[in-house]
């Protein structure tokens, strides 16, 4: 008897062992190697290195460029966020609110999450190209501006520009997902509140809020760590310039460990990041708890 | 008197909302479109005013110098061995994974969020040192099946997360049905349970395809010859060319999106509820 019930939970373990491989093999793995490798002189293409203990954290932490880049990843997450939630939120409740054209509506907004992040790149450097780009030629004609401006090369506009790509971006992610959440909320409640005579706006805030606030709470986890780490569109947008005002942590990571060849340092560099958000994310994580058990 | 009813009270809202919606609906599409007129301009025309929105004529010039002049047919061809074997791969190990923790370790399905949204705290950037070293120790460098073996990372967290919600809705009493029959746990997941999620599957499996199709960093890491290269990298190569050809690269540009946001306008409605799902658990 005891012999079968251990076969049966051999087989319900074979169906988890493969996910569970990958997991360890692609996930953790490669995290312990890399904490290894920032202990050492690691070299792009020379193949000796040696151990060298905290050095390559010193050098990091000691460099004025690794900080730079944290407070520019810092601004460009909050701000990327904070729009993608705002566009984002609003349209998915003028989407609850519309009748006709909601599936069409839907349609099109989604249109930016499938694009690739090259695609991305190319297509808003062509719109925005500072001599025949549409945008700054017809700023132009209409006489909105002077001369053409250059979105993606001046340092008073690469960084917002880049930050409203990501807005374009992210924020369909936002609103589909914002409006799935908006069907969870149990309408008997609003007829309730209606009844009793609550406005919209309080029936907003007292049923629809509190209703959507977890799957928000993750959302906004998910996100953070998202754009946090986002690499692709800043390196192929403006490659973290114009001089350095576009760089955020990744890209310097991949800088140092690319352009320098010095992989230990850029281990050294993603630990750090990594270690940042795991304390962010402890952090959001409290919070959703506390709410999870008030709901 | 319906929620649907009361949302739309008043006209004021409704029409805020449809101006909203159609402002932000031109900016969304506007680069799709903007893609797709460039890449049938002629040279001629996209060197003169950049201000004219239509084409006079249409001409297909910008794509035959894609496909013929630079081989693009080549990088769709390993983006689609890549995305498909990836695809495929993920898909089954994930269904496994998805309905073994739904099924068997219910426990444990409670902490899954917790554990996927950890793997997605790996930056890319991160993984990607100890992917290159690895890969280069065993000779999988420049290698397609080593990136479909990379791509795994996050294919499979993505996968199960979505699977295990389209999982949670099977009703256990038609799998004991199936076992008083006789059938075994095997025979229980193939005959019964894939079936009924059949049609999420599908819809998980076409995500995971485009975000394999879409990836480009670790393809620019561990692949290093033209020949092999993928779509998203082959594009990225365009723009290191002395001369820029903005015609040329908007059709390979097009060639490479167009797929992409057909096939995730067929599957969003299925895979926008996962996220919420998944938190709701």
């Amino acid at each position: 008897m005891k012999s079968r019930h251990l076969r049966a939970q051999a087989a319900s373990f074979c169906f988890i062992l493969p996910a569970l491989t990958v997991l360890a093999l692609l996930l953790l793995y490669p995290v312990v190697t890399s904490i290894y490798y920032s202990f050492t002189s690691k070299h792009l293409i020379k193949t000796g290195y040696e151990f060298v203990f905290l050095q390559n954290y010193i050098a990091v932490l000691t460099d004025k460029e690794f900080w730079t880049s944290f407070l520019t990843n810092i601004k460009w997450t909050v701000t990327s966020l904070f729009f993608q939630i705002l566009v984002g939120f609003f349209a998915a409740l003028a989407l609850e609110r519309i009748g006709k054209g909601k599936s069409f509506f839907r349609t099109v907004l989604i249109i930016p999450w499938a694009f690739p992040s090259i695609v991305i790149a190319l297509s808003w450097k062509w719109i925005l190209n500072g001599v025949s780009g549409y945008l700054p030629n017809i700023l132009v004609k209409l006489g909105i501006c002077d001369a053409i401006p250059q979105f993606l090369s001046s340092s008073a506009l690469a960084f917002p520009v880049l930050v409203m790509i990501n807005v374009w971006f992210g924020a369909p992610l936002i609103m589909v997902n914002v409006l799935s959440a908006l069907q969870t909320v149990p309408r008997d409640q609003y007829e309730a509140a209606q009844v009793d005579g609550a406005s919209p706006l309080q029936s907003f805030l007292h049923i629809t809020l509190p209703h959507i606030r977890i799957v928000m709470g993750l959302l906004i986890v998910l996100r953070t760590i998202w754009i946090f780490n986002s690499f692709d569109m800043i390196y192929l947008i403006t490659g973290g310039g114009p001089a350095g005002l576009t760089q955020t942590v990744p890209i310097y990571a991949y800088n140092v460990g690319w352009g320098l060849k010095m992989l230990g340092r850029s281990s050294a560099v993603t630990v750090l990041l990594l270690i940042f958000l795991l304390l962010v994310c402890a952090l959001y994580f409290r919070i959703l708890d506390k709410w999870e058990k008030e709901a | 008197m319906g929620r649907k009813k009361l949302l739309r009270r008043g006209w004021f809202g409704s029409t805020v909302s449809y101006v909203y919606l159609s402002i932000l609906a031109v900016i969304a599409a506007f680069p799709l479109v903007w893609i797709l007129l460039s890449s049938v301009k002629s040279k001629s025309e996209l060197a003169g005013d950049p201000t004219i929105f239509f084409p006079s004529h249409i001409t297909f010039e910008n794509f035959r110098i894609v496909f013929e002049q630079l081989n693009f047919g080549r990088n769709v061809g390993n983006s689609i061995l890549v995305a498909g074997s990836t695809t495929l791969v993920a898909i089954a190990i994930s269904a496994l994974g998805a309905y073994g923790v739904v099924r068997f370790f219910p426990r444990f399905g409670k902490k899954l969020t917790r554990v996927l949204v950890t793997t997605y705290m790996f930056p890319p950037i991160l993984l990607a040192v100890p992917y290159s070293i690895i890969m280069g120790k065993f000779g999988m460098m420049n290698s397609r099946i080593g990136l479909v073996v990379v791509y795994m990372s996050f294919s499979v967290p993505y996968a199960i997360w979505l699977l295990v919600g389209f999982f949670q809705t099977v009703p256990i009493d038609i799998e004991e049905a199936a076992r008083i029959d006789g059938a075994n746990k095997v025979q229980v997941f193939y005959k019964v349970v894939l079936p009924i999620v059949a049609p999420g599957i599908v819809a998980v499996a076409i995500y995971t395809f485009i975000n394999a199709w879409n990836e480009f960093l670790y393809s620019l890491i561990l692949i290093n010859s033209s020949e092999k290269a993928t779509v998203a990298v082959a594009l990225k190569s365009l723009e290191g060319q002395e001369v820029l050809d903005w015609g040329v690269m908007m059709a390979a540009s097009a060639v490479v999106v167009i797929p992409s946001v057909i096939f995730f306008m067929l599957i969003q409605k299925k895979i926008a509820g996962g996220l919420a799902a998944g938190a709701v658990k």
